[in-house]
Formats: C-alpha cells, sequence, structure tokens
C-alpha cells in the first residue's frame, strides 16, 4: 500500500533537524540522576526538560506517575508527527511506513481495551496518537462495543485483512494472540512490500538490511521467549516473515534448544553485534538482560548505518529508535520507583549504549 | 569511406573559428560555476535551516556552511579578467 510518492527527498534538513533532536535526548548521566529520584522529583525533573509542555498540559487532568507517561506518550508522538510534516518524498514514505508501528500498537490497545471491556476513555488515553491513523479512526476503533466491530471499523486499513483471517481463530480459542500476531505481521510484511528490491549497499539497500536485522531480532527474541518458558506454543506460529536469520521451520528446530540458537546466532552475520548480548545470555542467564541487550545492539546497528550513509532514511529511523528508548526507560525508572524496586534491579531494565 | 572522411574534415575546416568567442567562453565558466553554486547551496541551506531550527546557535555555523560554495563562482568570476 503505497502512501505518497512525489518529488524528491529532502533528506539534507529532516537529517539536520533530527540530528540535533537526537542530541538532545537524555544521556547516561541524566538516567543515573532519575534512577535515583523519587516520584516527585522525577516529575519536577520531567517538567524542566522536553517534557515540560506536555506534563503542564496535561496535569491538571492526570498526577504522579500517570501524569509522567502519558506526558511521554503525548511527547513521543509530537516528535514523530513532526518527522512527517518534515519529510518529503520517498523519504515520507519510508518513516509513515516505519511509523505504522505505531498504528500496530493503537490497534493492539484498542483490541485489549474492547477485550476487557475498558471504558472508551480510559482506551483512548492510552493511544499514542501518531503513525497513519486519522484520528477520528482512532476514536471510532476505541468507541466500538466488540472485537468485531474494531475489526470493521479497521477494515480498509492495512491490518484489515489479516485481522479479518485471524478472526476465525480468536473465535474459537477466545485468546487475543491470534489477532495480536495479525497486526504483527501485517506491520512487518508492509514495510519490506513498500521498499521493493534494491540495490545492495545504497542507502535503501541498507535501510532494507535495517530492517531484516529488525525482524530477525524480533523473531530470536520471541523464540527465546518461548524456548525459556517452556509453554507448548508453536513458534511458527508467532514467526515473522522476511528476516534472513531462520525460516519458519528452522526457527520451529531451534527454539527447543536455547545452546543451538545460542550457536546458530553466533555464526550469522550478526555475530559480532551480538556477542555482548550473547555473553550477557550465557553469563547471568538471565533473559532481561539478553533482550535490554538486543534492543541496545540494533540501536546501535542503526547509529552506525545513520553514519555511513548521512542522506538516507537510517539517521531518521535512529532517532525513532532512540526516542522510543528514551521514553521507554524514563517509564521504567517512574514506575520502578513507584513499585519501590531497588536502583540496581530498575538499572537492569534500562537500554543504553 | 576515404571520401567521406576528407569531406567532413573540409566541412570541419569551413566552418572556421570557434562558434562561441572568447568572452562568450568565459561568460559560460561563470554562469557554469554559478548553477554549481546554486546547487550546492540549496542542499546545504537546507541542512542549515533544519539545524537553526533546532537550536539558533547554529545560526553562524550554518551561515558559514552556506557560504562556503561561494567560493565556486568567485573562482569563476576571475576568468572574466582573463580573457
Amino acid at each position: 500500500m503505497k502512501v505518497r510518492t512525489e518529488g524528491s527527498s529532502n533528506y539534507e534538513y529532516v537529517t539536520a533537524r533530527v540530528r540535533s533532536r537526537k542530541k538532545k535526548l537524555f544521556d547516561e548521566d541524566d538516567y543515573r540522576k532519575l534512577v535515583r529520584m523519587g516520584q516527585g522529583e522525577i516529575a519536577r525533573f520531567m517538567e524542566d526538560t522536553e517534557y515540560g509542555t506536555e506534563m503542564n498540559a496535561l496535569g491538571t487532568r492526570h498526577s504522579g506517575i500517570d501524569l509522567v507517561e502519558y506526558a511521554l506518550a503525548r511527547n513521543l508522538a509530537k516528535h514523530f508527527d513532526d518527522l512527517l510534516t518534515w519529510a518529503e518524498g520517498p523519504l515520507y514514505d519510508y518513516v509513515a511506513n516505519y511509523l505504522r508501528k505505531f498504528d500496530a500498537w493503537n490497534v493492539k490497545t484498542v483490541i485489549r481495551g474492547v477485550y476487557t471491556d475498558a471504558a472508551p476513555e480510559a482506551i483512548e488515553t492510552d493511544l499514542v496518537r501518531t503513525g497513519e491513523f486519522s484520528e477520528r479512526r482512532l476514536d471510532r476503533a476505541a468507541e466500538a462495543g466488540s472485537i468485531e466491530e474494531v475489526t470493521e471499523q479497521l477494515s480498509p486499513t492495512i491490518f484489515g485483512d489479516p485481522l479479518a483471517a485471524a478472526m476465525g481463530d480468536f473465535e474459537s480459542e477466545g485468546v487475543l494472540v491470534p489477532l495480536e500476531n495479525a497486526v504483527d505481521r501485517a506491520y512487518y510484511a508492509h514495510l519490506l512490500d513498500e521498499l521493493g528490491r534494491t540495490v545492495p549497499n545504497s542507502p535503501e539497500g541498507l535501510y532494507g538490511e535495517f530492517l531484516e536485522a529488525e525482524i530477525d531480532f524480533r523473531n530470536l527474541r520471541n523464540a527465546l521467549r518461548i524456548a525459556r518458558s517452556g509453554a507448548d506454543i508453536d513458534p511458527a506460529e508467532y514467526y515473522i516473515e522476511g528476516g534472513q536469520l531462520f525460516d519458519r521451520e528452522e526457527l520451529r528446530q531451534v527454539a527447543t534448544n536455547v545452546d543451538e540458537l545460542v550457536e546458530r546466532v553466533r555464526a550469522s552475520i550478526y555475530g559480532a553485534e551480538l556477542s555482548r548480548a550473547l555473553e550477557e545470555l550465557e553469563a547471568a542467564d538471565s533473559l532481561i538482560r539478553f533482550e535490554r541487550a538486543l534492543e541496545a545492539a540494533l540501536l546501535e546497528y542503526s547509529s552506525k548505518l545513520s553514519n555511513r550513509y548521512p542522506l538516507s532514511v537510517c539517521p531518521v529511523i535512529s532517532y525513532i529508535l532512540a526516542k522510543e528508548r528514551e521514553v521507554r526507560n524514563v517509564r521504567a525508572i517512574a514506575r520502578g520507583r513507584e513499585a519501590g524496586l531497588p536502583v540496581e534491579e530498575i538499572e537492569e531494565e534500562l537500554v543504553m549504549t | 569511406m576515404l571520401e567521406t572522411t576528407d569531406i567532413a574534415a573540409v566541412a570541419l575546416q569551413d566552418s572556421g573559428g570557434s562558434a562561441v568567442s572568447k568572452e562568450g567562453a568565459a561568460a559560460l565558466a561563470v554562469g557554469l560555476g554559478a548553477l554549481g553554486t546554486g546547487y550546492a547551496q540549496s542542499r546545504i541551506g537546507a541542512a542549515a535551516v533544519g539545524a537553526v531550527a533546532e537550536d539558533d546557535e547554529m545560526f553562524v555555523t550554518g551561515l558559514i556552511f552556506t557560504a562556503l560554495p561561494e567560493t565556486l563562482i568567485i573562482i569563476a568570476f576571475v576568468t572574466i579578467f582573463l580573457v
């Protein structure tokens, strides 16, 4: 599904702005300070930063850690909407496609909300309003009374057909997993479709490589989670097409044996990038650490790409990832402090490069 | 075969001199230099405006970098005095 392709891309303008914004994100020192703050202090600290506008705007409706969380989501949406306003031509297509990630996120939020009979207002506050969907479509979906109505509302979008196809499974099993998988797969399938065939080592080619890496990492994470949980789930059900590390069958085989999986990854093209993550996995035997290391590796990979091809979509993607991490880190800190977790445990949850 | 090349050679000699006068060639050089400058400045300018929009302190740096390709046209301008 094409979004819009007219004229040429304005890489110079967008990358200059994006790089400047990326530099303003929180650094390690800020995180170190944040982790040691109390709840009130975190809110006050946030008011003096990037997030001040949102904190003040939402201050009347929410308070405490909820306020921080909603301010984070709104700020994220604002920044990513900015990207779409700046970008032109093919660059707009790439960014819009990548930001459908939040459409997928919103669809999942709505489905979960409707499934648990949450009030439409409660669902709406949890949405991240960026991506391709219009405000109205989101509001209408949130107001739907049943999952069937949600799928109907979404039928003109890329998620429509996959969701409709997954409805049968949902009805027979009564769990949300088939629907959520359908959403994820629809997102990744369209991400690669749009790119089409590319010349290797060109900016588009590298972007394709990055997307493949993201899909591979996601498959890897899912496989490990299934292997670890020991649950009797077929990992192939969660498989996302488009990666180059595993195919569906291979994933099914390696997911039963963690050691084999680790060996397999070490020998692959991601071996060097993931060596730290793999060491964490073997040494600490901790899945959380491995997942964080995986995310850090993807972040580093995207920064590396953005230096190799400065005038491409890579810096923008790298910024999107970095901003997402920041929001997730701050959220983890705020929630962790609220729950009274010790500093070390919160630090383990953070992704830092 | 030989005849045709001979005829071609004669025809070429006939047109004589150059199509563009010395001054004209110099003007072309300046014009092409200006085109190059414009192309370079449009891209640098876009990046500079983007950087300034995010951070006012980038204004001077941005201005310097935007003005750098100006050297191209200034050097091309010298050709005017050489002919």
